[in-house]
């Protein structure tokens, strides 16, 4: 390495080393989503961040090196025009260079995995029995709490099997519980996203699809459907749904069970199967 | 090139020219407020009140004489419907309970399973599968279920559903059936449950 090498090496690497610290004091401070109104969010929210963290040293390196070499060795004006060394590779930088990638992202692949499991370990649902598979009607103890959600054109419902199975147009959650959700649709293939508790899940018809969150602040999110399923599908938003506290949630599913007094709901199943399957044939 | 454009034109114009008329509320005779009078039937060459012989389904079911309604911000605004066609039933039975309408009751003149003419106020319809249609906007937490005719009701009759609802801000709003009526589509979700100006509309705030 010659000793003018040396000097755009030092430059450079003086100039990431500075970049990246800026970056990645900046990084810290960028509000990502989905939030921290569940521990999937948080856990979300933070593994974001994590990659938003390693990737910004990368990000400027990359960019540093462009933007140098753009004015650092460019052609002088009038100059013949003549071509640079021929390069043969490099091992031990090629060496590098894919292992700290690897290291990078076994890192973050087990961070990810490692999230996506505790998400149901969390709940402590996944070692229990649930209600659901055993036909009985729980009641909501130890602050875990089922609720089902249906899809239909266009609107999602939402039964409450701990309280009878009672039925509500918007989603109402109890603060610090563990709530498992059964996504079922009783026509054609819906997806129930609740951004900001870092929930998705496809609702497809006959079939019981469950997935966890466990709240841990209190505050209105919306749910949408993320899956393509007709005309107003664009529409099929739910803005008042909200995560309140105990007290809130028990005065709420009361006022609920006394609303579905007069209806005649079939019982609690885990699938509502359609039928017939073609009208009016 | 040419021919792409003439085709586009086309699909423009025919869209345009297919675009439901709108239809403004008028104000009651009594009291403040608007009124809304809205026709469905089973077929649209059935129809009594409000005949479409131009419309391109003549056999689909639907909402007349339109489904773009338009309607004062913060007024109470009364609906009531000619409801021609028999029951298809709900797929969830939630919807057979009325919600977000004033007084939690709709109005409603009916032919009983006899066919007697029957009057009364209803929170929401005790049999699920007796829905011909309902009137949704889920955005406005406004769900109405509408009472199928009755099989022995004398023919050319209709059940009449009256309710009233606030309006809020000025918007657009989407409305809707939920009862799956698109006979002859799988789980009765084509045809008229799928196109715009049958079964849905938009219901314009402003």
């Amino acid at each position: 390495m010659s000793r003018l090498d040396r000097t755009h090496a030092l430059r450079l690497l003086v100039a990431w080393a500075v970049l990246s610290v800026v970056g990645v004091l900046i990084a810290m401070q960028v509000h990502l989503p989905p939030g921290d109104q569940s521990t999937q969010a948080t856990d979300e929210t933070s593994l974001l961040q994590l990659m938003l963290i390693i990737s910004t040293p990368v990000f400027v390196g990359v960019v540093l090196f462009m933007l140098y070499s753009v004015f650092a060795f460019r052609q002088t004006r009038g100059a013949a025009l003549e071509d640079g060394p021929p390069s043969y590779g490099n091992f031990r930088l090629q060496v590098a260079w894919v292992a700290i990638t690897a290291v990078i992202v076994l890192i973050l692949a087990v961070i990810g995995i490692n999230g996506l499991t505790s998400s149901a370990a969390e709940t402590n649902f996944a070692s229990s029995q649930s209600a659901l598979a055993t036909g009985s009607s729980a009641t909501a103890s130890g602050n875990r709490l089922q609720v089902q959600v249906i899809g239909q054109q266009w609107w999602f419902t939402y039964r409450y099997p701990d309280f009878g199975g009672v039925e509500s147009a918007h989603l109402m959650l109890p603060v610090d519980t563990n709530i498992e959700f059964h996504v079922t649709s009783t026509d054609v293939i819906h997806s129930f996203w609740a951004y900001e508790l870092g929930v998705k899940a496809d609702a497809n018809p006959g079939a019981d699809n469950i997935t966890y969150v466990s709240t841990v602040h209190t505050g209105a999110f919306t749910v949408r459907c993320a899956e393509l399923c007709g005309i107003w599908h664009g529409h099929m938003a739910d803005t008042t749904a909200a995560v309140v506290s105990q007290a809130d949630f028990q005065t709420w599913i009361a006022q609920v069970q006394k609303d579905n007094s007069d209806l005649h709901l079939p019982p609690y199943s885990p699938i509502y199967f359609p039928h017939p399957p073609i009208k009016g044939s | 090139m040419a021919a792409l454009l003439a085709l586009f034109a086309g699909f423009a114009t025919s869209f345009v020219f297919h675009f439901p008329p709108t239809l403004t509320a008028q104000p009651t005779t009594v009291g403040n407020g608007v009124t809304i009078h809205l026709e469905t039937v089973a077929a649209i060459s059935d129809a009594i009140a409000f005949p479409r012989p131009e419309d391109p389904h003549p056999d689909w079911v639907s909402y007349l004489p339109t489904t773009v309604l338009k309607v004062p911000a913060n007024s109470v605004v009364t609906i009531s419907i000619d409801q021609e066609d028999g029951a298809s039933g709900l797929r969830n039975p939630y919807w057979a309970k009325a919600q977000g309408i004033i007084g939690g009751t709709f109005h409603m003149s009916y032919f009983d399973d006899a066919g007697a003419p029957q009057v009364g106020d209803f929170s929401s319809l005790p049999d699920p599968t007796s829905l011909g249609h309902s009137f949704a906007i889920p955005d406005l937490g406004v769900f109405v279920p509408l009472l199928g005719i009755s099989d022995a009701a004398p023919a050319g009759s209709h059940n009449e559903i009256t309710f009233s609802f606030k309006t809020g801000k000025p918007g657009t709003y989407r409305w809707q059936c939920f009862v799956p009526c698109g006979a002859g589509s799988i789980y009765g979700n084509g045809n008229a449950m799928s196109s715009f100006g049958y079964m849905q509309g938009t219901f314009v705030v402003q």
